[in-house]
């Protein structure tokens, strides 16, 4: 069987293959607050995944795991677009291979934070209820 | 047996408190000094990393958290405390504390018995140390039995130690001349935000105790910013108490240096802390603490240090689960529960630690652990979910990787409010761990503030 490759998706990624045939495929963990796609890994691109990213291993489920964050990420942005979790999404992924290849060279120290609204927890912090 | 239990006495039965308030009187003391040392962080003695920086013990000691002891150890009572994890003075307790030196500056320095060192820190006078002896160890031997061995402890140590285990490391990287002698701290330091509004030295912890009429408080110990599961064990295990569950739940976060994929501690207090100003928690029921240590992953042995940090603090009871403080699998996953049900022979408890002579009077709840199970759809209790198929549990990886990618996490993983504080901290640090230029800063900056004095 071949390997695949898992998805995580929250509400934002989720809304962004909403009502596509993906959706189908979309599975449920933690009762359904979080969901997430295995995406079949063709061979050929597996091999070249293995290659590139020396970390990568395969895990007792058969998922392709320990990969760079940006090339899930990478991925992700690609089945959004195209609106299709096929052989082609790894095609398009393997052509910018080499910008991938630098974002993850500075994963061990630089992360891009998501970008998300803190200002209700900046003004709960505003008010705490210990120190002077 | 009483109805209600009473707070315990500080271990060794008075609290140890050797910080000079009054800055005159600090310099009239560092006046008396013969030497002057420059405290420098403990480096990893192969690789150079910084991996302990002493004046965390120092700030510890004084302020009480380890009482009783007062100070570095003599030779004997390094030996005690080896052999049988007791001072001279009877009262159980696991680790060396050492002020350490290399040849060179024990040569520059040129101290004698009975002198006086002024130790400087970041430039800046900080505290004293009166040398009542001077000797020599050999780091690796303590560092072993430290920790213990498969053959001297084969009730709980599985696998020898080794430089693959950041305490077994610490003690290793230890320089050679031993200057015992009680510390003073003469210039009363401030702690930096955001660590500042978590200092809660054991005497004010006790009146904050008394303030908030807590007769009863569970401590849990944390390096981590807390998800749900360890919400839930806090609030589960605070149901033991006396005829009540625990009128407070104290969070004490161990501060001290990191190591690479920890959470940073900014992200960890605060994290703690919007559990109750999100409201999961009451804030007057919780209550979230620091104290200055460089965690040395020795399980049963770090959770007795635990135990007379948070009895010093005045609690009453302190949650254990598995693997506490542990690093790999070089001792039993249940070894400090063993330690605080029956004892372990060969670490000089024949019985708990809280039925030894000179032992503990916290009181221990040994927790399991807790997972998410969809079937019963809540944070269940292992000891009570019997959907052992579709359990799902909080695997640490799992939940870092979820964070690393930026996925935001769900409500049964994290609370939305917790994980908006490391998205805080991100956003400052440019990344959701502590990566090598965090580890850096923080050893150059320390987690204090010193004013200036002039000498
Ligand atoms: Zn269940």
């Amino acid at each position: 069987m071949a390997h695949f490759l898992v998805i995580l998706l929250d509400d934002k990624r989720f809304s962004a293959i909403k009502g596509t045939e993906i959706e189908e495929k979309v599975s449920n963990l933690f009762g359904g607050a979080l969901k997430a796609i295995n995406v079949e890994v063709p061979e050929d691109a597996e091999k070249k995944i293995m290659e590139t990213f020396t970390s990568a291993r395969i895990d007792s489920r058969g998922a392709i795991t320990d990969v760079p964050i940006a090339f899930t990420r990478a991925i992700f942005e690609e089945i959004a677009a195209q609106k299709s979790i096929g052989a082609e999404i790894f095609e398009n992924v393997f052509s910018k291979i080499e910008e991938i290849k630098e974002a993850a060279a500075k994963e061990s120290s630089c992360l891009p934070p998501p970008d998300i609204d803190i200002s209700d927890i900046e003004e709960l912090q505003k008010h705490p209820y210990q120190g002077e | 047996m009483g109805v209600f239990i009473e707070k315990p006495l500080p271990h060794g039965g008075r609290l140890v408190e050797r910080v000079v308030r009054d800055p005159e009187l600090g310099k009239k003391m560092a006046k008396m000094a013969k030497a002057v040392y420059d405290i420098k962080p403990t480096l990893h003695y192969e690789t150079g990393v910084p991996v302990r920086n002493v004046y965390r013990e120092i700030m510890s000691i004084c302020y009480g958290f380890f009482s009783p002891v007062e100070g570095s150890m003599t030779k004997a009572e390094l030996e005690r405390v080896l052999k049988e994890r007791r001072l001279l003075n009877e009262w159980v307790f696991p680790y060396p504390m050492l002020f350490d030196i290399s040849e060179e500056d024990y040569a520059s320095l040129g101290v004698e018995l009975g002198d006086r060192v002024l130790l400087r820190l970041k430039g800046k006078p900080f505290a004293i140390i009166d040398v009542e002896e001077i000797y020599r160890i050999d780091p690796a031997d303590v560092a072993t039995r430290t920790f213990g061995t498969p053959e001297d402890n084969p009730e709980v140590v599985q696998q020898a130690f080794d430089k693959k285990h950041p305490g077994w490391v610490i003690y290793r990287s230890m320089n050679p001349v031993i200057l015992a002698g009680k510390y003073t701290i003469i210039n009363e330091p401030k702690l930096r935000p955001p660590f500042d509004r978590f200092w809660y030295p054991p005497r004010k912890a006790r009146e904050e105790h008394v303030k908030r009429g807590w007769r009863t408080v569970i401590n849990h110990q944390t390096r981590n910013v807390p998800h749900v599961g360890h919400e839930m064990l806090m609030k589960n295990a605070a149901y033991t108490g006396d005829i009540e569950p625990c009128h407070g739940i104290q969070v004490n976060a161990i501060i001290g240096v990191k190591r690479r994929g920890d959470y940073p501690d900014e992200a960890i207090v605060e994290g703690h802390e919007m559990v109750h100003l999100a409201g999961y928690i009451k804030p007057e029921r919780h209550l979230v603490t620091i104290c200055l240590w460089d965690m040395r992953y020795g399980n049963p042995i770090e959770s007795l240090l635990h135990g007379i940090i948070r009895q010093n603090m005045g609690c009453t009871h302190h949650m254990f689960g598995r693997d506490h403080a542990a690093v790999g699998e070089y001792y039993d996953m249940y070894a400090t529960q063993i330690l605080w049900s029956k004892g372990i022979p060969s670490f000089g408890f024949p019985k708990s630690v809280n039925e030894v002579p000179y032992g503990l009077q916290i009181k221990a709840q040994n927790m399991a652990e807790f997972w998410y199970c969809p079937h019963c759809n809540e944070i269940a209790y292992s000891g009570c979910c019997n959907h052992t198929k579709e359990k799902q549990k909080f695997s640490g990886s799992f939940v870092r990787g979820m964070v690393a990618e930026g996925v935001f996490p769900p409500k049964v993983i994290f609370r939305p409010e917790v994980y908006k504080v490391i998205v805080k901290w991100w956003n400052k640090f440019e990344y959701p761990f502590c990566n090598e230029h965090y580890v850096q800063e923080k050893e150059e900056k320390l987690e204090i503030e010193l004013p200036d004095m002039e000498i």
